[in-house]
């Protein structure tokens, strides 16, 4: 098998990194597809592993996925009233880290206002009471957009679940052409999706047109891991126990053997640094986690 | 051409625009209040700055005039100065940074460009402070050479430099013990001892220091610990136009004055006592 990707990858991963339409060949995991073909297998990955979306994702990183996305969440270190579209954002797991960060941001800064607030009479602190009390979000809005029905629909049932219902939106799009208008968020997340955006270069084309000026993109990924020892056992792990766990636990073993795959094919970190930056971005820089297995890219529209 | 060697060669339209936007909107008198002094313009000189030429040096990708087209550093630097009136409410953070740069008219995503515990502002401000200082000293230099002031004499213009910088710290004194400490960090200690060394080494040459024996590093020394806890008095000090602190100053650069004169009695003491013994041996072998 590691031959195969040998061969495999260079003709459909370089043509797939370039994006060029009039070579419609691309990779989906180590095969080959033309570009529609993709999207409509991509499209039936997700539905079939939507509802064990999150199992899943606990069994086959131990549950790091919780930390690498918190972490995420901190270098976005967002204030309340920001702007947020999450995109590939399917079961929420960005949004409600979102949400909880801005809540207690906002409850730090309530705190603070109040301390001030030594001298003032009875009425006076009412008013304030009045008016901060129905704003614990600061009009801060996470607008999750998904092109997978069915990871939305999962997405909105934890959602209720959970409890989470203010500032927060479903939208049905598709990450190449998002239905937004233009710079209108402030920040752009994309978590553990951009791999299985069909053409990558448009994806970050839209992400710039969405933002604000000074807006912020940030993308987690899996990445390529540069020790080799680590990188064998990684590898180890990723071809030998993920497609057992996915035939297991979510019956599907297919979809997780394309979901190592995918990792596999996915252009490295500097490589993904420059094609940021070629779609207009600003102070691109990525921040390996876990070795390399992980990478957070961040990058301005400025 | 001129921008080939750096790497993002390319002119950060979006906030051009914005700044065409808003200079044909502004004429906001941001300079109304001797607080609001921070305003200097972007093509000023700031030390921490890669050399760069004057902000028209790059052209857009399309060949286009580039007019107002500024680098990631400058942006930054707008960012920094303007996030500045922020810092009496908000404190020497990240959410400083924010609205300043909102009111750029850039998300407040952009404060993400900087650390979390806002250490680039606060050493922006003490290098935008130390410019303004180096300034004003270039100016009164100025005035003595033409003749039209006074020369001081050095503990008084010690004295007056000191003062000067430090009342540059009134409107953010409150919040400023808590920039100390954030200077304090070891990953800010270089960049921090750097811009502290750069301002004594200023006064000093401002106020005629030549010298090229011992004497450049006890006076920089000297001066040093003069600034720090001065700086320190002024932290806690609660009296009427920091008349204290002031008073303080003046008492330590006086001891300053005395300790070399006393420095130097001691030399001539010296001297004067192994002559009078050499001459006492001479005596006495004869």
């Amino acid at each position: 098998c590691r031959c195969r990707a040998l061969l495999s990858r260079p003709a459909g991963a370089v043509r797939a990194r370039r994006g060029l339409a009039a070579g419609p060949e691309m990779h989906f995991g180590f095969q080959t597809v033309t570009e529609e073909e993709r999207r409509e297998k991509i499209y039936q990955v997700f539905e079939n592993v939507a509802k064990k979306y999150d199992v899943m994702n606990d069994s086959m990183t131990l549950g790091i996925h919780r930390v690498w996305k918190d972490i995420l969440m901190h270098k976005m270190n967002p204030c309340p009233g920001t702007l947020l579209l999450d995109v590939a954002g399917g079961t929420g797991d960005i949004a409600f880290r979102f949400i909880n960060y801005v809540r207690s941001v906002r409850q730090r800064q309530l705190q603070r206002k109040l301390k001030h607030h030594q001298n003032l009479s009875w009425q006076e602190i009412f008013d304030s009471y009045q008016k901060d009390q129905f704003n614990s979000l600061g009009d801060s809005q996470v607008v999750v957009c998904d092109i997978n029905r069915e990871m939305l629909k999962v997405g909105k049932q934890k959602a209720q679940h959970l409890g989470y219902s203010e500032g927060l939106s479903w939208v049905l799009g598709n990450a190449e052409e998002l239905p937004f208008d233009d710079d209108k968020f402030d920040v752009y997340t994309i978590a553990f999706g951009i791999r299985n955006v069909t053409r990558i270069d448009l994806a970050l084309q839209e992400a710039y047109r969405v933002l604000k000026p000074g807006g912020r993109f940030l993308c987690l990924e899996f990445s390529h891991v540069s020790n080799p020892l680590l990188s064998r056992l990684y590898d180890l792990y990723s071809f030998q126990v993920i497609p057992v766990l996915g035939e297991v636990i979510a019956g599907d073993w297919r979809s997780y053997q394309y979901l190592v795959e995918s990792i596999r094919q996915f252009p490295p970190q500097e490589e993904l640094k420059a094609m940021i930056g070629d779609a207009g971005f600003f102070k691109v820089d990525y921040e390996n986690l876990n070795f390399g297995i992980v990478a957070i890219h961040s990058g301005f529209k400025l | 051409v001129k921008c080939q060697h750096y790497p993002p060669a390319r002119a950060l339209q979006a906030s051009a625009a914005l700044r065409r936007a808003s200079d044909e909107h502004k004429k906001e008198p941001l300079t109304s209040s001797s607080q609001q002094h921070f305003d200097s313009p972007p093509a000023g000189h700031q030390p921490e700055q890669e050399p760069q030429g004057p902000h028209r040096s790059y052209t857009g990708q399309g060949g286009q005039e580039s007019e107002d087209y500024e680098s990631e550093e400058q942006l930054q630097h707008r960012i920094l100065t303007a996030a500045l009136e922020f810092v009496p409410e908000h404190g020497w953070t990240a959410e400083a940074i924010a609205e300043g740069a909102k009111t750029l008219g850039l998300s407040v995503a952009a404060a993400g460009m900087f650390h979390s515990d806002g250490s680039e502002l606060i050493l922006h401000f003490v290098s935008e402070c130390n410019t303004k200082l180096s300034k004003l000293l270039e100016k009164e230099q100025k005035l003595v050479q033409l003749g039209e002031a006074e020369k001081k004499p050095i503990d008084e213009f010690l004295r007056d430099a000191v003062e000067a910088r430090l009342r540059m710290l009134i409107p953010y004194i409150e919040k400023w013990p808590q920039a100390l400490s954030v200077l304090l960090l070891p990953r800010n200690i270089p960049s921090s001892l750097n811009l502290l060394t750069s301002m004594i080494d200023d006064i000093w040459h401002y106020a005629g220091d030549q010298s090229t024996d011992f004497n450049w590093y006890t006076r920089r020394a000297v001066l040093t610990g003069i600034y720090n806890t001065t700086e320190l008095v002024m932290m806690q000090d609660s009296s009427p136009g920091f008349e204290d602190t002031w008073r303080f100053l003046g008492n330590r650069v006086a001891d300053a004055m005395t300790m070399s004169n006393t420095a130097s009695q001691v030399q001539s003491t010296g001297e004067a006592v192994v002559q009078g013994l050499m001459g006492a041996a001479v005596t006495v072998s004869n």
